[in-house]
């Protein structure tokens, strides 16, 4: 077996597979929180477009930590971080909001709001960015197209299945069209078959051109896939390959 | 095109927030009720004893009974004498004669005839001092008071100085309520955007994460706070509006004189009543949202 820590170090160009600018580029990155707690240490990590990553580590590794940190919920403590060749910690307040339509978000909890039908939380998210209703009305059934909800459109969150609930999820955090879609354990309250589904429609979503980063405790679909792995263990990347295994330790 | 979506954005959302949070919105409009109908009742009994001393500042002025058998030339020479002390505007001489004519007058305006008796009576002499400011009448009756002409001196001063008393005295205790009434409906207001803030998070999380700006995410919260204000400051105006009438006479009863209000006057106090309740409502939901509603790092 490799040593985890060599092949960070020795593999850092694995994603340079595809394309030649990195999408998203983490340089020495530290995070401690204000408890002294190093949630993130040197991490040094390229992707680029196109990249499908799986993101894994144990509860507490960090992977919430970076997935924040590409969102720009937070600020690295110290090191860079890189949004097609933009300094993230340069972004000003007022402008963080149009980073983060670059950026679709989804959660293991979906985070729908259960008082609005699945077309009405699809459409919310562009509404509440100001989008033209016509822009809604053409945007908002080809999104429940492309994750097959079409048939569900007028049902709440609570009458659908946790996949369901899942697709209505991915087709929101894909209503600006953004160059990269960031999954938090996006099976991780799914039972094994919906979660394959739902991987099945990530692959999909990837293959038509945006980069996925998904967070996972998944070995099983990790293994299966055989895509870029980059793991993490209290707070530094251990592992970074290309078509790997889900791995402990 | 933009910022009309924006507003009509802003304008559901509140209204909707205004609704999904009801008792706490209702409460905080009935607070804004109680203190718009104070700051209405403060502005109106204001706006009567401030006409009530304008009344009396038209007619401030200094009369001064002249002794009896002065001289025309004396009188002549007294009026111009007066007329130059600083303050004055002008000097009348009333003459015995003028003064009872001014008598019968005033007994003719009330429909009867001055009854003497048969006796012929005779009214004294006087000039009547008009001042170009009412504080000049002090320093006018003294001089005046100096002259050997002058036998006694009136004036309305003392009401006036009674009137202003009392304008003082309820424009400090109005002012003084108004303002602890004001920090009372600005706290509701705070609390209500507060608790609107916490039962909407989720909302407010996924606004962020799907791009939501700033604006489009505080903004509701702000108009929701300045609806409680003007849904307030509407309920007010109307009762105003509906009292406003039977205050009028009520003035003029308390204070024994012309304190009414005309209704130009309304306008002001209703348009007063509406920015008060916008800026009240503006204002507390602002502070709220600037301290329960951080700003993205």
């Amino acid at each position: 077996m490799t040593d985890a820590r060599s092949v960070t170090k020795a593999r850092p160009a694995a994603a340079s597979l595809i394309g030649d600018e990195p999408l998203i580029r983490l340089v020495d990155v530290t995070v401690t929180y204000p408890n002294g707690k190093e949630a993130l240490i040197n991490v040094d990590l390229e992707i680029r477009r196109g990249d499908f990553i799986f993101l894994v580590g144990p509860s507490g590794a960090g992977k919430s930590t970076l997935i924040r940190l590409l969102i720009r919920e937070q600020v690295a403590t110290t090191g860079r971080v890189y949004l097609a060749g933009r300094d993230l910690a340069r972004v000003s307040r007022s402008q963080v909001h149009r980073l983060r339509r670059r950026i679709g978000v989804v959660f293991q909890d979906f985070r729908l709001l259960p008082n609005k039908t699945v077309r009405e939380n699809v459409a919310f998210a562009l509404e509440v960015t100001g989008a033209p209703l016509d822009e809604i009305r053409r945007r908002v059934p080809r999104l429940l197209a492309l994750v097959g909800l079409e048939d569900q459109a007028q049902q709440l969150p609570a009458q659908l299945s946790g996949g369901e609930q899942q697709r209505a999820a991915i087709a929101r955090a894909l209503v600006h069209d953004p160059a990269i879609l960031i999954a938090d354990e996006p099976t991780g309250n799914l039972d094994p078959v919906t979660g394959w589904e739902i991987v099945q429609l990530l692959l999909e979503i990837n293959a038509l051109g945006t980069t996925l980063v998904v967070a996972t405790h998944n070995q099983e679909i990790v293994t299966a896939l055989r895509r870029r792995v980059v793991a993490l263990e209290q707070g530094r990347m251990v592992r970074d390959e290309v078509g790997a295994a889900y791995r402990r330790g | 095109m933009g910022f009309l979506r924006f507003l009509g954005f802003t304008v559901v959302r509140a209204g909707q927030g205004f609704w999904r949070n009801k008792m706490m919105s209702l409460a905080a409009t009935a607070t804004v009720i109680l203190m718009l109908v104070l700051l209405s009742g403060l502005v109106i009994v204001l706006g009567g004893l401030n006409s009530g001393l304008a009344y009396i500042e038209s007619k401030v002025g200094v009369t001064a009974r002249l002794v009896d058998g002065l001289a025309p030339e004396a009188v002549d020479q007294l009026v111009a004498e007066v007329s130059a002390l600083p303050g004055v505007a002008s000097v009348e001489f009333v003459s015995p004669e003028e003064a009872m004519r001014r008598l019968e007058q005033a007994y003719a305006d009330r429909g009867q005839t001055l009854e003497t008796g048969g006796s012929d009576i005779s009214l004294y002499a006087s000039i009547e001092v008009a001042l170009t400011d009412p504080a000049a009448a002090t320093s006018v009756s003294s001089a005046l008071g100096e002259r050997p002409e002058i036998e006694r001196i009136t004036t309305i001063q003392e009401q006036y100085d009674k009137l202003l008393g009392v304008t003082n005295v309820v424009r400090l205790a109005g002012l003084s309520a108004m303002i602890l009434v004001g920090l009372t409906v600005v706290f509701m207001i705070v609390n209500t955007i507060r608790i609107a803030v916490f039962s909407r998070s989720r909302e407010i999380e996924i606004m962020r994460l799907v791009g939501a700006s700033d604006a489009f995410i505080r903004w509701p919260f702000i108009m929701e706070g300045m609806l409680c204000g003007l849904l307030g400051a509407v309920f007010t105006v109307l009762l105003v509006a509906l009292v406003w009438g039977p205050i009028q006479p009520l003035l003029i009863e308390i204070f024994q004189m012309p304190t009414a209000v005309g209704a130009q006057f309304f306008t002001f106090v209703a348009v007063l009543i509406l920015s008060v309740g916008l800026v009240v409502g503006m204002l507390g939901s602002w502070i709220s949202v600037r301290a329960h509603l951080a700003a993205g790092v």
